[in-house]
């Protein structure tokens, strides 16, 4: 019970971490990015040409991670461009269009070029023992670097004043541009952030399993999936939803059946949206 | 200090305002008196850079800032409080307050001024803007625009919503500022206090001025007095 237990916060920690890039972009721009989970496998690509280059692991995991930087804000300055310039439910409508348009053009253009290219990171060492049960090493390696991310983004949402004037926009972005803050500017830096995100979501889940060309579309799933349980544009929402669904999929798989994870994930969202549709900490629409 | 020439804005098109010219001298406190519907918010939308004026100019210490965004007229000085306050409801008092100085950090001899005119809002540091009470929200929200330390402030109805013993205590709020050497533009559809509280003022009807003079003579006019004051 222990070991499915901490197997599903391993994911549910990989959860929470996908969904915190997409819920922090719809939070403050009401844009829903279909294409993140491609953005996941942009970077994991670029992570392995760099390692099949001879580039050191652990440089080549920077290069994924500015790779990932550099991502957003190419979304920034041109996929939004147009969608910026829509208010309210056409936009949402539009980012929704859009980014599953690019999303179906990298996963096509990859499947093309690199049918059966996978990121896999190899974390040497045997098990590491956690309350008794022993753990693959990339599992916990994994899971400890995305409570350290999740810290930096606490850190710098509660405790820097940039942090605050992003999170300013997602309570009330006429608010704040009456303090001086321009939203267009912090939009901008949540889509480095999420494109960096994307990276770490894709180095992360490498250390478990390896990161396919087809990876994209089933990360965009779980992390809207998260995001809805969670609440938009909370980070908070996003690891807490994250860890709940990690361990119900969990318990799932082990009493039920891999067949009906999904179908219980799924569940689990429509239950939360009929009881607080504004997710387990979201901001109200 | 602020000059608007001929502005005239709306939504889609459609022009809610028009033809609007009034200026705000240095040290002045100057009301835009008008019913529900008349154009106030629409007006100080569009001059403060919420949205764009159809035509029309807006002059703000001498340069021209017609259609400026929001973000950089409230670094020049020009600090705006909406009827609906737009406070950050999740955010602490205190958040609250420190983000009016962004992208400075908060001074604290602005924010001990504030707090000096609203206790209340030291006594609520901690709490949550989204569960204050409407007139706690109203301090809050004046608090907050006073952090950047404008040098005219721009409020729109800051007494929606309260009862009148704290529409009263608003008002004597926005006297010390103005005691302390703040230009105020304020447009109110109370109009008895407004008047009371103010140099100069015009009256706004249907989207367009008709009617402007010293809070003296609008008091005396019969127009005034009639639609607004409730005397026959």
């Amino acid at each position: 019970m222990t070991a499915i237990v901490l197997d599903g916060i391993v994911l549910g920690l990989q959860f929470g971490l996908l969904a915190a890039g997409l819920t922090l972009v719809y939070g403050l721009g009401g844009v829903l990015n279909l294409a993140y989970g491609q953005m996941a496998v942009i970077t994991a690509m670029t992570v392995l040409f760099a390692m099949n280059a001879g580039v050191p692991t652990l440089a080549a995991v920077a290069i994924g991670l500015v790779a990932g930087g550099l991502l957003g804000l190419i979304f920034d300055q041109t996929l939004l461009r147009p969608i910026y310039r829509r208010q309210g439910e056409a936009r949402v409508l539009l980012s929704l269009l859009l980014t599953l348009g690019v999303a179906f053009m990298v996963d096509g253009f990859l499947n093309w070029r690199y049918p059966t290219a996978g990121l896999g990171l190899q974390i040497s060492g045997g098990p590491i023992e956690v309350l008794g049960i022993p753990m693959r090493r990339g599992s916990i390696v994994g899971s400890v670097i995305i409570l350290i991310v999740f810290a930096l983004l606490f850190v710098f949402f509660k405790g820097t004043s940039l942090g605050r004037a992003v999170r300013s926009v997602i309570e009330d972005e006429e608010g704040a541009r009456l303090v001086g803050i321009d939203p267009s500017l912090m939009l901008r830096i949540i889509l480095i952030i999420s494109g960096v995100l994307a990276a770490v979501v894709a180095v992360t889940q490498s250390m478990i399993r390896p990161v396919t060309v087809t990876a994209g579309f089933s990360i965009t799933v779980f992390a809207l999936i998260v995001t809805v349980v969670g609440g938009l544009g909370s980070v908070t929402g996003a690891l807490l939803a994250g860890i709940i669904l990690g361990v119900v999929n969990s318990l799932a798989t082990s009493f039920i059946g891999t067949f009906l994870s999904l179908i219980i994930l799924l569940v689990a969202a429509a239950v939360t949206i009929l009881i607080r549709p504004s997710g387990l900490l979201g901001v109200r629409e | 200090m602020l000059e608007v020439r001929d502005l005239a804005a709306g939504y889609q098109g459609n022009d809610v305002v028009h033809d609007i010219s009034f200026h705000v001298d240095e040290g002045e406190a100057v009301m835009i008196i008008g019913s529900n519907g008349a154009g106030k918010t629409t007006l100080f939308r569009a001059m403060c850079g919420l949205s764009r004026p159809s035509s029309g100019v807006v002059v703000f210490d001498g340069e021209e800032v017609t259609g400026m965004p929001a973000q950089r007229m409230v670094r020049k000085g020009l600090g705006f409080v909406p009827a609906e306050r737009h406070l950050f409801p999740r955010m602490t008092v205190h958040e609250n307050l420190s983000l009016g100085a962004y992208p400075k950090r908060p001074d604290p001899e602005t924010m001990s001024v504030v707090v000096g005119l609203f206790p209340r809002l030291a006594e609520r540091r901690r709490q949550h803007a989204g569960t204050m009470s409407g007139g706690e929200q109203q301090m809050l929200a004046v608090g907050r625009a006073l952090m950047a330390r404008p040098r005219l402030l721009v409020l729109d109805e800051p007494t929606t919503g309260l009862a009148p013993k704290l529409a009263h205590e608003a008002y004597e709020a926005l006297a010390v500022l103005r005691s302390q050497g703040l230009t105020l533009l304020v447009a109110e559809q109370q109009v008895p206090l407004a008047l009371a509280f103010s140099d100069r003022g015009y009256v706004l009807e249907n989207g367009v001025i008709s009617l402007e003079g010293t809070s003296e003579e609008l008091a005396a006019d019969p127009r005034v007095r009639s639609a607004y004051l409730g005397v026959t």
